[in-house]
């Protein structure tokens, strides 16, 4: 619409050519005027231009700032135990969202529990990512065996549900009980998934006439995995890694809960926070609902994100046009 | 059909085969069953641990152990716990603990994703859309046994004060030693009072995941070509949202619902241990790793597989049923 009005004003502003003089501009010959853009450029305004995942965003740059800005502004780490303050409720001076039964400020304990939940999802994240990229390209380009090999590997982890892996392999573990540890195991099993998803793609993409041009170009299976495949699939792996930020956080929490996640002495994270507050739902209500709540936004504010990624790369998206 | 259901249970036989290989080798590496032995104090004798041992069977080859575990799973028996009592008959009871809340769970959650999600596409961008879209959207992020405790402190608490009497019960999966007396109604109305809130907990987070997929699935066939040819030809909307769209919309939801089965099995592990419940998960928790019981752990691995197995195969053979284009062969 916004063309065809420009396009108008310009045909009817611009004064008839005067044969032999130059046109003001390259404007003017151009039928539309629109911007050109770039299919990333493209894909980045869709995303800035969707409220659901410019909340998701807002929401989580919110939570960073409270994670890791949060402790410097506020000056007191959850390890002080102060045996004068113990079970305060929310409000008391000093103490702003209460203490818990040994007297730790619940605001640093959240500020510091976020930030171990974030390291957790990023060292999730950095060891998960690169498995399952490899492990899917590798069975998805060279097919045959290796498929065979790989893609019935991942079908024999799958058969049992990823939770009781998790047990299974943290019981075994009693070291293991930090936020370090949680993110090192989440991340050596969670990327079974990302595997079967980039294969699948992969097979569909390798048959392509771009990827037999670079064959006939003679370019190595690496430089085409690397070159050519890998950044077609781009726009799954974003929407995996999100979803599965998310994922991660809430198996952290589950894990913690069930005994087998962060549970060292000084140690803590989101999940264990929520876990011990379940306990104290009637008798301390702060110690329950603030962590569950910070769970429940960090969660909430990565799916956005991730949802909102979904519809910027997806081309039969109907509503944001840009 | 007949073929590919050969073809596919055989395969997913070599598939728990191997599983179950690689499960006993990951526990008869790391668990000990004698540990709870070694920090006793006095410490018992040599002799002792040479006999539990060889009671055990540990002193065994590990391919004897795990030839001896698989002739034996074969023929219905377990083995033993470390204490002594069947694992086989343990598991039969606690399969219809936790079958009991996950059946009624995902009945309910596949009936509130297909409403939810149809809705959702059907007014996509509408008020009604968005509305959905957020509750659904908090109810996946919420931690199961966070939503779980929730439930026990207002809906239990409040619904029983109303009523004025003890109807939804918070902990366990019926009034301990009812079974031993009561029977028929007694004992199933008490039953059902246990089972509403791990249902309703379970239900909940499980469709919240599901109706997305619902309504994406839903949104593409709307705007599929033979939806506008059926319009055209002049059937009514509701016609062609339920009769022509629907139908192949299904057909993602089965795949996720069937391999949610599975995971519900290790979701049921963090419900159960909210609502107290003596189901699989908390056997393979309690009994089984806490225990460091290779037997305990084994026997559930393999019915949770078993599950995850055939609901895939149910899944294959519906998409078949739901959508005539997919021929199995």
């Amino acid at each position: 619409m916004a063309t065809t009005q420009a396009t108008t004003d310009t045909a009817g502003g611009v004064l008839p050519a005067t044969p032999g003089a130059p046109q003001s501009g390259g404007e003017v010959e151009r039928e539309f005027t629109v911007k050109a853009r770039s299919q990333r450029q493209q894909i980045i305004r869709r995303f800035f231009r969707n409220k659901v995942g410019m909340t998701g965003l807002v929401m989580f740059v919110v939570l960073l700032v409270f994670g890791f800005i949060g402790p410097l502004v506020d000056g007191k780490t959850y390890d002080a135990q102060n045996s004068s303050a113990q079970s305060v409720p929310p409000g008391t001076a000093g103490y702003l969202l209460g203490s818990d039964a040994i007297g730790r400020d619940l605001l640093a304990g959240l500020m510091q529990g976020v930030q171990r939940s974030l390291f957790i999802v990023l060292l999730f994240v950095v060891i998960a990512f690169p498995l399952g990229l490899l492990v899917g390209a590798l069975a998805g380009y060279f097919g045959k065996w290796v498929d065979s090999l790989l893609m019935r590997f991942v079908d024999l982890i799958l058969t049992v549900p990823l939770l009781v892996v998790l047990i299974v392999v943290a019981s075994n573990f009693p070291s293991s009980r930090t936020p370090l540890g949680v993110g090192i195991i989440l991340g050596l099993f969670g990327w079974l998934d990302l595997a079967r998803i980039v294969r699948s793609q992969f097979l569909s993409l390798r048959e392509k006439e771009y990827v037999e041009a670079a064959h006939a170009m003679g370019a190595s299976n690496a430089r085409i995995i690397f070159k050519h495949l890998i950044p077609n699939t781009l726009g799954s792996l974003i929407v995996w890694t999100t979803l599965a930020a998310a994922t991660a956080i809430t198996l952290e929490a589950a894990l913690t809960y069930l005994g087998f996640g962060v549970n060292g002495a000084n140690q803590t994270s989101l999940g264990r926070l929520v876990s011990d507050g379940v306990q104290a739902a009637s008798t301390r209500p702060w110690l329950f609902y603030y962590p569950g709540i910070a769970l429940l936004l960090i969660v909430l504010a990565i799916n956005l994100i991730g949802d909102g990624i979904r519809d910027a790369f997806d081309p039969s998206n109907r509503r944001v046009r840009a | 059909m007949f073929f590919f259901t050969i073809r596919r249970i055989i395969a997913s036989v070599l598939v728990l085969l191997v599983s179950s290989f690689l499960v006993f080798a990951l526990c008869a590496a790391s668990f000990d069953p004698l540990a709870k032995y070694y920090t006793q104090n006095p410490r018992p004798p040599e002799s002792f641990f040479n006999n539990l041992r060889e009671q055990l069977g540990l002193n065994d080859n590990f391919f004897v152990r795990y030839w001896n575990w698989l002739s034996g799973a074969l023929t219905g028996d377990f083995g033993e716990t470390i204490n002594g009592t069947p694992v086989a008959d343990q598991l039969i009871g606690r399969i219809g603990v936790t079958g009991r809340m996950i059946i009624a769970a995902v009945v309910i959650a596949v009936v509130l994703a297909i409403i939810v999600g149809v809705v959702g596409a059907v007014r996509q961008y509408k008020a009604s859309d968005y509305a959905l879209t957020f509750f659904v959207y908090i109810l996946i992020a919420l931690p199961t046994f966070w939503f779980a405790a929730l439930l026990k402190e207002f809906v239990a608490g409040g619904i029983n004060d109303m009523l004025g009497s003890q109807v939804l019960y918070t902990i366990g999966e019926e009034t301990p030693g009812l079974g031993l007396y009561a029977s028929g109604w007694e004992l199933w109305s008490d039953r059902l009072g246990h089972l509403i809130l791990p249902t309703i907990s379970l239900a909940m987070l499980s469709f919240a995941a599901w109706s997305r997929f619902q309504r994406a699935a839903m949104l593409d066939v709307m705007g599929s070509d033979y939806m506008r040819l059926a319009r055209a030809k002049g059937l009514t909307y509701r016609r062609t949202v339920v009769r022509h769209g629907l139908r192949n919309a299904l057909i993602p939801l089965t795949t996720v619902v069937a391999l949610g089965i599975g995971t519900l099995f290790g979701g049921a592990i963090i419900t159960e241990t909210v609502f107290v419940w003596h189901g699989m998960g908390e056997y393979l928790i309690n009994n089984g790793i806490h225990q460091n019981d290779i037997n305990v752990v084994l026997g559930w691995l393999l019915v949770s597989a078993v599950f995850v197995v055939v609901f895939n195969l149910i899944a294959d053979i519906l998409y078949a049923v739901l959508d005539p284009r997919i021929r199995l062969a």
